[in-house]
């Protein structure tokens, strides 16, 4: 059986194909990624997530179109599915469900 | 055309396309042109192109790399193997001479190493071996001489090394000196005793921090107590079981040294490990040997410093000269200062350069790794060449595996994968040779190595041995084959392009310059060690027996004389203050003779001996007389050597005065040269005086010949009733000058063995090429035949074309083995001359050996009937 929980840096990797939309695909999301949080990581790396990810039946993906910046060759859409979602909200109500129970805010 | 440096870096693109999945390329090449170009637009190019090489290289992951079945992979290397297999089997007496070729080249590289790894682990084992430095001087003489020795200077500037080396030198941490003999490492042996118990054993003085600075574990008493004073004593676990039931039980007990001193055992260490070059049953403090004399002082004073942590020893030794020479008031005009070698280089470098350690063994551990990757190379040459000949017969099979559309690089694998094959069971092969002759080899050496069997570094490098040595034998072969073209195979046989046979060729005239090297080296090594085994000395070695003169010897040695006189089988006997092939001792201090020129300096070996020396020893008297028992003034008289004379400047020295250690006497005679000591240094002048009053020293007895059984029971007997406190030990003076050869005997005896295999090797490889040379030439000779060649014609014919490549390799190697052999010679003080006939001798060997090596192949080929062979044209 496949793997079906969420790691950090695939939750937001999950999280930026999102937000990204249209425009998720690896290079793009690489990007985003490092200027959002400030830390670089390889194309690769990304990559090979969003292949994990869609092995686990949260993304889907499909060619997009191409443009004369890539030497004519096309993008790899990536698009979050009905599971993805789930997951990523399950993922979130935990985190609320875990802030709620710290003492220090909980009862603030 | 200017190149552009505005696209992306095409290697690193080719690099990417070499593993990436093909169905990722477009979207991958696609993101990483995109950040490309965007870094590019930023202004740096060379960021880009570096960022570029980054994203490739992260893009080796799991995912993203081409899938290579593993089911596929397993089947093509079961097929590889398999079909590596029945070609092995196929051509068995090929198979035979390759693999066992390599195999004896294999076994030999490993024996050697293990060889070289074992002098190599000498005084290796202690704890602090990286901080242990052994102190020695350089000395610069006026005359800009220069000098070293690791002899600790007695005197001012000994005890500035021994004692305040440590308060005045921050790095020097601990100080310790231990006194090594002149004939033994550590000294001659001594009698100890207990009741009834009387054994002799060798040992040592050292200073009392002795067990904490060397890892000679300590297993019943305390390091510290060791020897923390003059009545304590130090032994083994072997001498503790000599005189008392266990190690334990020793401690507290006393023991007696010299029927003299006693000693309280305060601890007991492990017998020394065969791998300290520091040999030595119990350890004294070596204030003994200042306050109660406990020896007369014949020892050196080595010097060991404990550096701190990370200290340099130069700097500590420059420091060391500095202190010294603002301290030291020398008249002598000479500079000293100081050097520090590693304690545990003390072993393979003993002697000195120019001031400096140099020399020792270390020149044959050199020598032998050299050799061994000789022998390894001439292993691969054969296997490579042996392999490249037999595509003849592969050159059909490579063919067909083509045409049927192989692929280059599959046709590779498989032939690697078959000398792979090869090699390993060439390796096992070796491994059990080297197993199975190991105890051999151990007797051969004197060593007591053993196998590494449970190390993992031994199988690692064994492992990687192997597939080197695949590679290297099998990469030119396996590419050769490879590139055959089909088309031209399969109309004709394989012939060899003209390239690629000079190439066969020259490799085997290397590898003959090789084995040649090897051979005349070891003929001329030998030559050495034969000529300075079997060189006259200048006096007789033969059937003489010496004892070392302690207890009673001395005080009654009229009565010992007279008594062994009396005894049978006995011939002679008479005294000598040195053993006489290792008169040692040699000194400055200033002699006196009549006629000397003022600060005229010889630095002479004093020998004392008795009236009958020159007769016992079989000495020749080139001038005047010998001493004479019967001439009261002889007990002050001098004899010198020939060498002597001539240093000393004077003529007709018959009744000339010597004066020496407050003895003036005159001159009688003057001694033929003979040979004092190791054939290694040259003779030195020698004076030589009678002493009535001999404490110290060799009783010699000459026996009569073939009758060494009778004197030694005479002399036991007699010895026994003289000397009751002393076991009767003694030693047969042939044996012990053998002795001082031992290293070179060994090493003589290793290169006889190396080089010989290496020769049989080269000659396997000269076999397996003659068969396929006469494969190939079957039908030339055939038709030869049909011709009307006879047999001596067709044997003369195909045998010239080896010796010729023999002959070239031997003319190659000839005056480069002249020139290394020479070189070699030189650091002898006797040597033979190179002459031609040792080098004709040699090639005569060879040829005999080739045209051996090659007749074989050609009588078949001599023999074969043409209408065979032809039969098929």
């Amino acid at each position: 059986m496949k793997e079906t929980r969420l790691g950090e840096f695939e939750e937001v990797i999950l999280l930026l194909v999102g937000i990204l939309d249209d425009d998720a695909y690896a290079f793009k999301i690489a990007e985003e990624f490092e200027s959002q949080t400030a830390r670089s990581v390889s194309i690769g790396a990304v990559h090979s997530t969003l292949n994990r990810l869609s092995e686990k039946g949260f993304l889907n993906s499909e060619m997009g179109a191409s443009s004369p910046e890539r030497g004519g060759r096309r993008k790899r859409i990536y698009k979050i599915t009905a599971l993805g979602h789930r997951v990523l909200t399950e993922a979130k109500d935990f985190r609320v469900s875990l802030w709620n129970q710290f003492p220090g805010l909980a009862n603030g | 055309m200017v190149k552009n440096n505005n696209t992306p870096p095409k290697l690193a693109e080719r690099l990417l396309l070499c593993f990436l999945r093909e169905e990722l390329a477009e979207e991958v090449l696609g993101d990483l042109d995109e950040k490309f170009y965007g870094l590019a637009a930023n202004g740096s190019t060379w960021q880009a192109r570096r960022n570029y090489w980054y994203q490739v290289l992260h893009y080796l992951r799991p995912f993203a790399i081409k899938s290579i079945s593993s089911k596929t992979r397993n089947i093509m290397l079961i097929n590889h193997l398999k079909i590596g297999f029945r070609s092995i089997k196929s051509s068995k007496a090929f198979s035979i001479i390759n693999i066992s070729g390599l195999a004896l080249g294999l076994a030999s590289f490993l024996f050697i190493m293990l060889w070289v790894n074992d002098e190599l682990q000498m005084d290796a084992f202690h704890s602090k071996s990286n901080q242990l430095f052994n102190v020695y001087q350089t000395v610069e003489e006026q005359s800009g001489n220069l000098t070293g020795s690791f002899e600790t200077p007695l005197g001012n500037a000994g005890a500035i090394l021994l004692d305040s080396a440590e308060s005045e030198i921050p790095e020097v941490k601990m100080v310790n000196h231990y006194a090594t003999g002149y004939e033994l490492p550590w000294g001659f042996p001594k009698t100890f005793r207990l009741g009834e118990k009387l054994f002799k054993l060798s040992g040592s003085r050292a200073s009392a921090n002795f067990f904490e600075m060397f890892d000679y574990p300590i297993i019943a008493g305390s390091k510290q107590a060791a020897i923390k004073d003059i009545s304590s004593i130090a032994i083994s676990r072997k001498m503790a079981l000599m005189f008392f039931d266990s190690p334990e039980e020793a401690i507290g007990k006393t023991l007696n040294y010299e029927n003299n001193l006693d000693f309280q055992v305060q601890a007991v260490f492990e017998d020394v490990p065969q791998h300290s070059s520091l040999e030595f049953d119990y350890v004294i403090n070596i204030e003994n040997q200042i306050l109660r004399k406990v020896e007369w002082a014949s020892h050196k004073i080595i010097t060991t410093y404990l550096l701190a942590e990370g200290a340099n020893p130069d700097e500590v030794s420059r420091k060391l000269s500095a202190y010294l020479s603002n301290r030291v008031d020398e008249n002598s005009g000479n500079k000293v200062s100081i050097g520090l070698q590693p304690f545990k280089d003390q072993y393979l470098v003993s002697g000195f350069d120019n001031g400096k350690p140099a020399n020792g063994k270390m020149a044959y551990v050199k020598l032998f790794i050299a050799v061994a990757i000789f022998i390894l190379i001439v292993a691969c040459i054969n296997f490579m060449n042996l392999s490249t000949a037999r595509s003849v017969k592969k050159g059909k099979e490579v063919a067909v595996r083509k045409v049927v559309g192989s692929s280059k690089s599959l046709l590779v694998q498989q032939f690697l994968s078959e000398f792979l094959l090869m090699t390993l069971m060439a390796f096992a092969l070796a491994v059990l040779i080297v197993f199975s002759l190991l105890p051999a080899f151990n007797q051969f050496t004197g060593k007591q190595i053993e196998l590494p069997l449970t190390e993992l570094w031994f199988w690692g490098s064994l492992l990687l041995l192997a597939f080197m040595t695949s590679f290297a034998a099998g990469a030119y072969p396996s590419f050769f084959l490879s590139a055959l073209i089909p088309a031209r195979i399969l109309k004709g046989t394989v012939r060899f392009s003209k390239r690629s046979r000079l190439f066969q060729k020259g490799l085997v005239v290397f590898q003959f310059c090789l084995s040649i090297m090897l051979l005349i080296s070891t003929v001329v090594f030998t030559w050495q060690t034969n000529y300075i085994r079997n060189s006259n000395l200048g006096y007789d070695k033969e059937n003489l027996i010496y004892v070392r003169i302690e207890g009673d010897l001395n005080p009654k040695y009229d009565l010992l004389r007279k008594r062994l006189n009396s005894m049978p089988g006995i011939a002679l006997v008479d005294r000598s203050s040195e053993a006489p092939h290792a008169m040692n001792f040699e000194t400055a201090d200033p002699i006196n003779w009549e006629g000397k020129q003022e600060g005229h300096v010889v630095s002479f070996k004093p020998v004392s001996v008795g009236f009958d020396f020159t007769k016992i020893m079989d000495l020749q008297v080139v001038e005047g007389r010998a001493f004479d028992r019967n001439i009261a003034s002889d007990s002050n008289a001098f004899m010198i050597n020939e060498i002597a004379l001539k240093e000393m400047g004077i003529k007709d020295p018959i009744g000339k005065w010597i004066s020496a250690w407050e003895k003036k006497g005159h001159i009688v005679g003057v001694l033929k040269d003979f040979h004092t000591h190791s054939f290694k240094q040259k003779i030195k002048p020698l004076v030589v005086d009678v002493k009535e009053d001999l404490y110290f020293g060799e009783v010699i007895v000459r026996t009569e010949p073939g009758k060494t059984k009778e004197a030694l029971a005479s002399m036991e007997q007699v010895l026994g009733e003289i000397n009751p406190d002393y076991p009767f030990s003694y030693k047969f003076l042939d044996a012990e000058y053998m002795k001082l050869y031992k290293s070179e005997e060994t090493v003589s005896n290793l290169c006889n063995l190396f080089a010989g295999l290496a020769i049989i090797i080269s000659c396997l490889g000269l076999l397996g090429l003659s068969m396929f040379s006469a494969q190939q030439r079957t039908k030339e000779m055939g038709i030869r035949k049909v011709l009307g060649a006879d047999a001596g014609h067709i044997l003369s014919k195909f045998s010239i074309q080896f010796l010729v490549l023999v002959a070239i390799a031997f003319l190659i190697t000839v005056p480069l083995a002249w020139i290394l052999m020479n070189d070699w010679l030189q650091g002898f003080a006797y040597r033979i001359d190179l002459s031609w006939w040792i080098f004709a001798l040699v090639g005569l060997v060879i040829l005999g050996i080739t045209i051996l090596t090659v007749s074989f192949q050609s009588f078949k080929l001599a023999r074969i009937n043409p209408a065979r062979t032809l039969r098929l044209e």
